[in-house]
């Protein structure tokens, strides 16, 4: 079979990014660009007028051969069929993230902020090019259908995906990985042996067969969809009992995405309470990415805190597999094979976990940035160290300083900042950490905080390859997402109902109230 | 009472179908022939959703599963209907399909002449099934075969 289809799609891809590029370099764009963004200067700039040139020259030349090119059977073929669709995601992605969602902060910034929230429209439901990319994935995917010469490489979100999760590896610090591991172990090891086994006690009530009772409680408990298409063979769930399943799994996890973080915005909650909330109390793993760059668009620490979470718990999967294959067995007696345990271990490992623990490894050597730097970021107030003299605050900010010093009641703190009055910058790290714990304290007023904040980014510098890293995460989850979001369909969706439906509800909205609670009371503002 | 030597069935098995089959067995001629058209619906395709986190191995252990479980169930409907069939000396043609059930009948209606459809009747709300109608208006306005419609039971058919 030839995959490879022959259309001018990807040449038209191709082109259309060589076109933006060549707006924004001739200036072309430029009112385009003001209006997006008034008042400040655009802040996709460096990538607007770099990523549509190389990925529009490789479209192009792909495209050509795609379309005037002959193909023959085989695995190069099959492989390069997968590029068009992931150029097409990839394309969508750009628009979204460079016109859509900064058109949308325009316009509700222009409606003003809600109520007393201090927070406008777009903040308040998340209206992001996340959030944006994965309705345009299900809209496109639902109204217009995937056309066929991208079918075969809307597959490539999940590279994305994984690939993300495999780079984030490099980001964490020991102490982070041990505390926030330690956390996800206790809150995972809870909420999926709690939900798993109030799913198994409210079936047998209710009287739904094993194979449903299996299959429903690995979906709601674990990790989603992922852990209903695991279970399903090992429990030998029937159709209609998977059908029932993912499609309320896929309600309920679309639903969550949007909601969560609303709800984090309007509870003030920090990166680290939403990251564990929604790492714990979506049922799907696919949206509890979704919601945590939802949440933080601008940022990776919500989702640095999140996939943690969906790291154990698709650690955990094959233990629950194991769990459910045993009960299975045990509860239909003679009438189902064996549990082979090391056959479940090894098919279930998520392997990329391998990649994960690797670049974390890596990152501990010092390979991408010194090991003394916390987050690949470090402490620079000489210019050799990347301080600008621009950022030496002036007379006037140094007014506002010394007029608020006496409002602030501990020593260190009060030290930190008369050495910053003196000198004009932060001059060590123990000072930037007082700094920062003013900044966090919020005891001063808007505008002297607007100055510590200032002076605390102008000391504090980001290794280049971490910098690089960490833009090329959020490209491969947004990317990642907007496929994932092509995969999503109503008419699976509309399968939600029967046992599955009252189920899925009850121990949902359970473990989301119930998670929400814990971590409010228990997960500080920090790791 | 007017009889038709050739019918067309859509059947699944459901309440509804079962309701359907009877009234084609009633409007069958002697020796007519009944072909059931059963439509394996294309929301299965995306039934793996948004999974991500599993690797090729189990996808395609689910993918087989799942093909194989549904054709179990379509083959347990062909036996079932074929015996009912022929039960009453008519004679049986299955016709298995997959993807949107409303074009694959009028795939059928293309390709073979027949005297009457027989449907069942969409499931009423709250009933339990998947959801996957064959009734829609846009079929009946493209149909030019006379069409039969069951009646929802009211207590499921024997």
């Amino acid at each position: 079979m030839i995959y490879t289809q022959k259309s001018p799609a990807l040449l038209i891809i191709g082109l259309s990014m060589l076109a933006i590029w060549s707006g924004v370099e001739t200036g072309l764009l430029n009112p385009l660009l003001e209006h997006l963004s008034p008042d400040k200067p655009y802040k996709y700039l460096n990538e607007v007028s770099s990523l549509p040139l190389y990925f529009g020259v490789i479209a192009v030349v792909t495209g050509c051969w795609h379309w005037l090119g002959t193909h023959k059977a085989g695995h190069l073929d099959y492989y390069s069929s997968t590029i068009a669709g992931g150029m097409l995601i990839l394309f969508i992605t750009m628009l979204i993230r460079w016109f859509i969602a900064p058109q949308i902060e325009v316009m509700s910034t222009g409606i003003g902020l809600i109520g007393n929230t201090g927070k406008y429209v777009h903040e308040l439901l998340g209206l992001n090019y996340v959030v944006l990319g994965i309705v345009t994935g299900i809209i496109i995917v639902n109204v217009f259908k995937v056309p066929g010469w991208a079918q075969n490489g809307v597959r490539l979100s999940r590279l994305g995906l994984k690939t993300g999760v495999i780079l984030l590896g490099a980001l964490y610090s020991a102490a982070e990985l041990k505390n926030l591991g330690g956390l996800s172990i206790i809150m995972i090891g809870i909420f999926v042996l709690g939900s798993v086994g109030i799913v198994l006690w409210i079936g047998s009530r209710r009287k739904i067969s094993n194979s449903m009772g299996g299959v429903l409680s690995a979906g709601m408990g674990v990790c989603g969809v992922s852990a209903t298409v695991a279970v399903a063979p090992v429990v030998q769930a029937k159709p209609v009992e998977i059908a029932y399943t993912i499609g309320t799994i896929l309600l309920w996890g679309v639903g969550c995405m949007f909601v969560f973080p609303i709800i984090g915005h309007l509870l003030d909650m920090s990166y680290v309470q939403f990251g564990a909330w929604a790492g714990t109390g979506i049922l799907n793993s696919a949206q509890v990415a979704g919601a945590a760059l939802a949440f933080q668009p601008d940022g990776i620490e919500t989702l640095m805190v999140a996939e943690i979470f969906n790291i154990t718990r698709v650690l955990i999967l094959p233990v629950i597999v194991l769990w459910l294959a045993i009960w299975y067995v045990k509860k239909e007696g003679a009438v189902s094979s064996e549990v082979n345990v090391g056959h479940v271990v090894i098919t279930k490992f998520p392997v990329f976990v391998l990649g994960f623990i690797c670049m974390f490894a890596l990152s501990t050597t010092g390979a991408f940035a010194p090991a003394s730097h916390y987050q690949g970021k470090y402490f620079g107030n000489t210019q050799a160290q990347g301080f600008k003299q621009e950022n030496l605050l002036n007379s006037a900010q140094i007014g506002v300083l010394r007029a608020e010093i006496n409002s602030i009641d501990r020593t260190e703190h009060r030290a930190a900042m008369r050495s910053l009055i003196e000198n004009g910058k932060i001059m060590t790290v123990e000072d930037d950490n007082a700094i920062r714990s003013i900044i966090n304290a919020s005891a001063l007023s808007g505008q002297a905080i607007e100055i510590l904040s200032a002076a605390h980014h102008a000391v504090r510098h980001t290794a280049e390859k971490i910098e690089a890293f960490r833009q090329w995460i959020t490209w491969l989850f947004a990317f990642g997402l907007v496929g994932l979001g092509m995969q999503i369909t109503v008419s699976a969706m509309r399968q939600a109902g029967g046992e599955p439906a009252i189920i899925g509800g009850i121990v949902g909205f359970i473990k989301a109230a119930l998670s929400l609670a814990v971590v409010i009371l228990i997960v500080d503002d920090t790791v | 009472m007017t009889l038709f030597k050739h019918i067309l069935l859509a059947s699944h098995g459901t309440s509804g179908a079962v309701a359907a089959e009877n009234m084609a067995l009633q409007v069958c001629a002697s020796e007519g022939t009944i072909d059931h058209l059963i439509v394996v619906p294309e929301f299965w395709q995306g039934m793996t959703g948004d999974d991500w986190l599993n690797n090729g191995v189990t996808r395609d252990q689910f993918s087989n599963y799942l093909q194989t479980e549904l054709g179990k169930e379509v083959d347990q409907q062909c036996d079932r209907l074929h015996r009912k069939v022929s039960a009453h000396a008519f004679n049986y043609h299955s016709l298995i399909f997959f993807g949107r059930p409303g074009q694959a009948l009028l795939q059928c209606l293309k390709k073979q002449t027949y005297d009457l459809i027989v449907l069942g009747s969409p499931r009423p709300r709250r009933m339990p099934g998947l959801r996957s109608t064959l009734l829609t208006k846009q079929l009946i306005t493209a149909i030019q075969t006379a069409v039969l419609i069951a009646p929802y039971p009211k207590q499921p058919p024997a």
